[in-house]
């Protein structure tokens, strides 16, 4: 396996998978069990699915989508979306998946980062945060079930969620989100700089080299994106792609 | 009902297919069907490369005003592959749409071919991605429905989707389809009932599925017949017929240009094409669909009675896999496999037994008929 991970982000909307620009217009881009089953063929290192409504309809886990999907997955999967205490994070831990993304709950409920990671394991969970600039260009951390601003420092809470037990932290850009320029670089360094638990970047990769600047020049450990994964060409055509092994071993420098 | 059994003395057709006649040489009526229709209008020599310079030509002038001349259908198969290779190597100048349907049974070969052939040749591609809980439905529908054609839904979306991008989005005026006489010029008419019949497609849906499509896109009779192809002057055009097109042949350019995967037997591209051609209609039809398939290689001398004949003494599908096949298909489908196995017992039916446009079409063709013979006095 790379040391840089390369991470699909599928995003769940209505039991199918769907992806958005900056947050808004879900397209439909299929049902899960069919996109899993090519991205085991296409050897993908991990995969983090995310249920776009649990939250906002103030509802649990899906587990019965989660079963039939966890189910098919050759490959590590984390889980996020709707969960709000440690009892449903062990029955999705039940179900065949082995992370779980916290981000709503973790905004409103900073013991429950500290209780499910004594109790599964700081590897197992990961703290989401969505981060959005505001008209002055500042960072701000963007509650994507109200479309609300969560007031307080960016840097102060992620410190926090990393005193608290978070094993990694995911990093997502709303504002590059779908749009296939490159990843927010600035948002990486600065966040790099103040935290020292795994970062996955997500929001903004639209090529290969998008992937290995996170890496180098913002210290990502791990890469993630939705669009780069599912469009193709100017029509945004969904066709699931996912680089061959050799490609990302030369891309990060990992040669065996 | 035909009492015994019989095999053309030319091809490999017989009497698997109930319409099949035999005339006193033994050869069927297919077989008589190609040499006395079909060949002419097939043209896989020099003539057929000047006849289809002259199409292209046509083509382009009629496609100025738009930002695609024609569109192609890309479903990761040979026909369609070599298609878009040849186009993009013999008219470079032609500007192409290529559209993708995902009907939620992609395989990975089939991902991974689309990909490389859009990106080697620089091909502009839209996918279509038909909503998986309504295709869904309509799948179960139609294997309740007991029809022998099972790829209709796969099938009708296809065209719809073509229609309403390429004429209604784009105001494309051509398509140009893979299909070719030099693989598939038979195709019994008994094995499948005509996957463009709308009424059909929604009096199935109607009887067995459970939610309403929301998405799914049909195309009824009036704009399939008159309102694309006169009004719209929409035209489907099969250039491969105007080729020496080899399937071999064709198979190891695209292999070496495109990176090219190959999948095993035709069409099976699609998980469930796989599953309905090589499992649901011989197991519950009789129906082998390489029978055909090798017949049409046959007449189209790319192939010896002999190697078909040693095709077919191997069975359709692999009996190592289709369990597991049959597990996948039956989840995908939210389905048990016991609910799989009880739809495949329960007794065949023909598109007769469901409405349909038949009738309307056959008056139509009738119609049609008679306008050309009336023009020509």
């Amino acid at each position: 396996m790379l040391r840089t991970r390369v991470i699909p982000v599928l995003l769940l909307h209505n039991k199918g998978l769907v992806k958005t620009v900056r947050f808004k217009d879900p397209k439909y881009v299929g049902d899960p069990i069919n996109a899993i089953r090519i991205f085991n063929e296409k050897e993908v290192d991990e995969l983090i699915f995310l249920d776009i409504d649990a939250s906002k309809e103030h509802r649990e886990p899906d587990y019965a989508l989660i079963e039939s999907f966890a189910s098919e997955c050759f490959m590590p999967v984390c889980y996020g979306g709707g969960i709000t205490n440690v009892e449903q994070i062990r029955k999705v831990f039940s179900l065949g998946i082995e992370k779980v993304a916290l981000n709503s709950s973790a905004l409103r409920d900073k013991d429950l980062i500290r209780e499910a990671s004594q109790l599964f394991g700081a590897q197992s969970i990961i703290v989401a945060v969505d981060v959005k600039r505001n008209l002055w260009g500042r960072y701000q951390i963007y509650r994507h079930a109200d479309k609300g601003v969560q007031k307080g420092d960016l840097l102060a809470y992620l410190r926090e969620v990393e005193a608290l037990g978070a094993g990694e932290v995911f990093l997502n850009s709303v504002d590059m989100d779908g749009m296939q320029k490159g990843y927010d670089m600035t948002l990486l360094q600065t966040v790099r700089d103040v935290i020292s638990v795994p970062v996955i970047v997500c929001g903004g990769a639209g090529q290969l080299s998008d992937f290995k600047a996170a890496k180098e020049l913002g210290g990502a450990s791990a890469v993630a994106a939705g669009s780069f994964f599912v469009f193709q060409g100017k029509h945004r055509a969904v066709l699931i792609t996912y680089p061959k092994y050799e490609e990302l071993e030369k891309l990060f420098g990992e040669q065996p | 009902m035909k009492t015994h059994y019989q095999i053309c003395s030319h091809c490999v057709m017989d009497t698997t297919d109930p319409d099949i006649t035999f005339d006193e040489q033994g050869v069927c009526n297919h077989c008589r069907h190609v040499e006395n229709v079909i060949r002419k209008s097939w043209f896989p020599n020099p003539e057929g490369k000047r006849r289809l310079d002259q199409i292209v030509a046509r083509i382009i002038e009629d496609g100025k005003s738009g930002e695609y001349d024609c569109v192609i259908g890309l479903s990761g198969g040979v026909d369609s592959s070599y298609l878009a290779y040849m186009l993009r190597t013999e008219y470079p100048q032609l500007r192409i749409l290529a559209i993708h349907i995902d009907g939620g049974w992609n395989s990975e070969l089939a991902v991974h071919n689309i990909e490389h052939i859009v990106k080697r040749l620089s091909i502009d591609l839209h996918t279509e991605v038909i909503n998986w809980e309504e295709m869904k439905d309509l799948q179960l529908a139609y294997l309740k429905s007991q029809l022998a054609n099972q790829d209709v839904p796969q099938d009708h979306a296809f065209f719809a989707t073509l229609y309403k991008v390429a004429v209604d989005h784009f105001g494309i005026r051509y398509f140009l389809s893979g299909g070719n006489y030099a693989t598939e010029s038979i195709l019994p008419a008994a094995w499948g009932y005509n996957a463009m019949d709308a009424k059909q497609l929604l009096a199935i849906h109607k009887r067995f599925g459970t939610i309403r499509l929301k998405t799914y896109e049909t195309v009824g009779f009036f704009k399939r017949k008159i309102y694309y192809p006169y009004i719209k002057k929409f035209k489907m055009i099969r250039p491969l017929n105007f080729w020496p097109y080899d399937k071999e042949e064709a198979k190891r350019i695209i292999v070496e240009k495109l990176d090219w995967r190959d999948y095993g037997d035709k069409h099976h591209e699609s998980i469930f094409t796989k599953f309905f051609q090589s499992y649901w209609l011989p197991e519950k039809f009789g129906y082998d669909k390489r029978r055909a398939h090798l017949s049409s290689m046959i007449v189209a001398g790319q192939m010896t009675r002999q190697e078909a004949l040693n095709v077919l003494e191997k069975p359709p599908y692999n009996a190592g896999e289709i369990e597991s096949e049959k597990e996948f298909i039956a989840k995908k489908l939210s389905i048990s496999v016991e609910e799989l196995n009880a739809i495949m017992l329960q007794p065949n039916k023909t598109f007769r037994d469901y409405p349909s446009d038949y009738a309307l079409e056959q008056r139509f063709s009738r119609l049609k008929q008679y306008i050309s013979k009336w023009r020509q006095r």
